[in-house]
């Protein structure tokens, strides 16, 4: 065959291949990029109460910078993210070095320590509403046995976002074990051969060797937990609906209400794509972090 | 006198003709005309639609429409609704709706179909449009349009322990000043037992602090502003808030329906002021059933107003069939189903259904039933079905209420803060009126 025809022959199957693949792509991006186009042209209108809508700019960005419950929002979704994440990474690590040198844990129990998140968090958000009532409620009755004092829990406006923040991390902690887990199994075994020859102590390995070749996975479980966190939503709406007062209200909860409850669907998608901006915002620095980690 | 008498004789020609004309139009009424067509019912899952829905097979034998339902709970039913009416989509034909809250909302939005033409037209011989609570039917009036039939009757009422207060020595408070002594007697007799719960969840607070409100004599509106800073509008936050803050059970800021009636059901609290609706859940199991009783909310200076509401269905203005749509509407809010639905506790909108032998008899079976009726009867003859501003907004107003009572079972603000922050943000909202 000569190079021309066999230059033609590529580009032919090039152009098959893209004529295969185009309804998919197409499809993909519509269903991706109508959302999001609809969204900032609803930003950029005002609806009112009774459902008429104006073209009303960016006024709708402009109220936002001045709307008090909107920065309200942001500070309760910062504390409820830095918490609950900081609790996941630390607590997930731990569970997954138990579980990667507890080599005869039985299978049973390696279930139940990953079930957690496999339940519904409308389900879970119910479950822990029960058990933390503070008349009803089992946790109280637990803490009065053993002679301390009720919690208030999702009542009282202190302890509401670190209640919230302990759900979560009930319910996430095994998913970064199990991510964490996948990334002790694929370290090295000969740099622990090398560090046991030199007489490292278990504490210097984990700190010296296990940690730094870890970082990459934990940088990626810090990601996947990131855009669930800052987009908290279910939980906080079974458990509080926002309170007691603002105190759980976190941006998501506000933006569903602004459209939802009092039918403002412009100055609800200028929050949404607001708060949107923040998730991409914080899964690029993280995607830089996990550049600079990489091993 | 020959003009008197051929005036009279006019008159009496014409309103025979009007009446022929309605026997004619309920004698050419044939509930199969609409047979094979589906309508599209989206219902809020509370025990009103699950009453209802319970008799779904016979509506459609009736009429041989299918009846295809769209459930969900309360807050998503209206977020799909939200998404429906803005897309202008004829996916929804009938809604549940609550006249006192969405009302004025909807209906300046355009999303109810008038029903007035309906109610005139193709309407069944026995459907009884007069007896129709008038009160309901004319909360569901806007603007001269019908914009809902009314499904049932419902307010808050006082649920109290019979046995608790006799044991502690307490009378049943005769007025909303009775509460705070009773409640501290009984808490000085038994402190396991939770005095008084009522909603302290704060988008449910309007439900019951109106009642409050328009017992002691407050308005919510005076000289078209908010008008919460009164003397009264003061005496009531302050009266509600405190009951809950010191007589309530720990955590109440998250308490509405659910979380009231499992206490009280539970045998943990000894009044609560909650819906007329949760009677047949608080008597569940039975156990509440013998030592309760039941009244209408103690009266303040300004005697009993009671809360009446009542859930409505409404045609939306986008379907492509509003007449079968309609036909579903007057089976669902005929007599013989809204008797139907009394038998399973949910309170009649019509007296004729409310003194119906079968319906008396049920009644008169538990003492608490009796008084439930009683209680429902002065809802029906004195109620307001003002819960929250009347405003378009009337959605986000309840949070500015509920902020304020909130605030002060927190003890975050005093009453002068609260009120005067809660004003200031109702005030934007009417002026957006």
């Amino acid at each position: 065959m000569s190079k021309a025809a066999a230059t033609f022959a590529e580009d032919r199957q090039r152009l098959e291949l893209a004529a295969l693949s185009a309804p998919a792509v197409i499809f993909t991006v519509a269903m991706i990029a109508f959302p999001v186009v609809y969204t900032v042209w609803l930003g950029l209108h005002s609806f009112s109460s009774t459902g008429k809508q104006s073209f009303v700019g960016l006024a709708n960005y402009s109220r936002l910078l001045a709307d008090a419950e909107f920065w309200h929002g942001l500070w309760v979704t910062i504390a409820l993210y830095v918490l609950s994440l900081v609790l996941q990474l630390v607590l997930g690590v731990w569970l997954a070095l138990v579980l990667f040198h507890a080599k005869r844990l039985p299978g049973i129990v390696r279930s139940l320590f990953i079930s957690p998140f496999m339940m519904p968090p409308v389900v879970a958000g119910m479950m822990w509403l029960v058990i933390l009532d503070p008349s009803l409620g089992a946790a109280n009755y637990i803490l009065q046995s053993l002679g301390l004092p009720p919690s208030e829990w999702l009542a009282s406006p202190v302890w509401v976002i670190p209640t919230v923040a302990l759900i979560d991390t009930w319910q996430w902690t095994p998913y970064v074990a199990l991510i964490v887990l996948g990334g002790l199994q694929s370290l090295p075994p000969s740099v622990y051969e090398a560090a046991q020859i030199d007489g490292a102590s278990a504490f210097k390995t984990f700190q010296r060797i296990t940690l730094p070749l870890l970082l990459p996975t934990i940088v990626t479980a810090t990601i996947l937990r990131s855009v669930d966190l800052l987009r908290f939503f279910d939980i906080i709406y079974i458990t509080t609906q926002g309170g007691p007062g603002n105190a759980s209200n976190t941006l998501n909860i506000y933006g569903f209400r602004v459209g939802f409850e009092f039918f403002n669907i412009g100055y609800a998608s200028a929050l949404m794509l607001t708060l949107t901006a923040i998730v991409f915002g914080a899964v690029l620095a993280f995607n830089r972090l996990r550049g600079a980690v990489a091993w | 006198m020959k003009a008197k008498a051929f005036a009279a004789r006019l008159a009496l020609a014409l309103v025979a003709a009007g009446n022929a004309a309605s026997v004619a139009c309920a004698a050419d009424f044939d509930w199969k005309k609409f047979q094979g067509k589906t309508v599209t019912f989206l219902a809020n899952n509370n025990p009103v639609a699950q009453a209802l829905l319970a008799h779904k097979a016979d509506f459609e034998k009736l009429t041989g429409i299918t009846l295809k339902v769209d459930g969900y709970q309360e807050q998503q039913m209206r977020q799909r609704l939200v998404t429906v009416m803005n897309a202008r989509s004829d996916e929804v034909d009938v809604f549940m709706s609550l006249p006192s809250r969405e009302g004025p909302q909807f209906a300046a939005a355009g999303w109810y179909a008038d029903l007035t033409p309906m109610t005139k037209g193709a309407v069944a011989g026995d459907y009884d449009y007069a007896g129709l609570s008038q009160a309901l039917l004319k909360a569901g009036t806007f603007d001269g349009k019908l914009t809902s039939m009314p499904m049932n009757i419902e307010g808050p009422i006082l649920y109290y322990r019979t046995d608790i207060l006799k044991k502690c020595g307490v009378e049943p408070p005769a007025t909303i000043k009775d509460i705070e002594p009773a409640a501290k007697k009984l808490k000085a007799c038994d402190a396991s037992i939770t005095p008084f719960v009522s909603r302290g969840l704060k988008p449910a607070i309007a439900y019951t602090f109106s009642n409050m409100l328009h017992n002691i004599g407050g308005n919510y509106i005076a000289n078209g502003k908010s008008n919460l800073c009164s003397a009264k509008g003061k005496e009531a936050l302050e009266t509600y808030s405190g009951l809950l803050r010191d007589y309530g059970p720990p955590g109440v800021v998250n308490y509405s329906f659910q979380q009231i009636s499992a206490l009280y059901r539970s045998g943990r609290a000894a009044m609560s002021f909650e819906s007329s609706n949760e009677l047949r859940t608080v008597m569940d199991g039975g156990e509440r059933l013998k030592d309760t009783a039941l009244v209408p909310f103690p009266a303040g200076d300004a005697g009993q107003v009671p809360t009446a509401i009542g859930w409505g269905l409404a045609v939306s203005a986008h379907s492509k069939q509003p007449e079968a749509a309609w036909y579903f509407v007057q089976w669902a809010t005929s007599p013989e189903i809204q008797k139907r639905m009394a038998l399973q506790g949910i309170a009649p909108p019509r007296s004729a259904v409310a003194n119906d032998p079968a319906y008396r008899k049920w009644i008169e079976e538990e003492p608490v039933r009796k008084q439930w009726q009683a209680a429902l009867d002065v809802l029906a003859a004195k109620g307001s079905s003002e819960v929250g501003y009347p405003i378009v907004a009337n959605p986000e107003s309840r949070e500015f209420i509920g902020q304020a009572v909130q605030d002060l079972i927190l003890k975050q603000k005093t009453v002068d803060q609260a009120c005067a922050d809660a004003d200031k943000g109702l005030d934007a909202l009417i002026a957006q009126k």
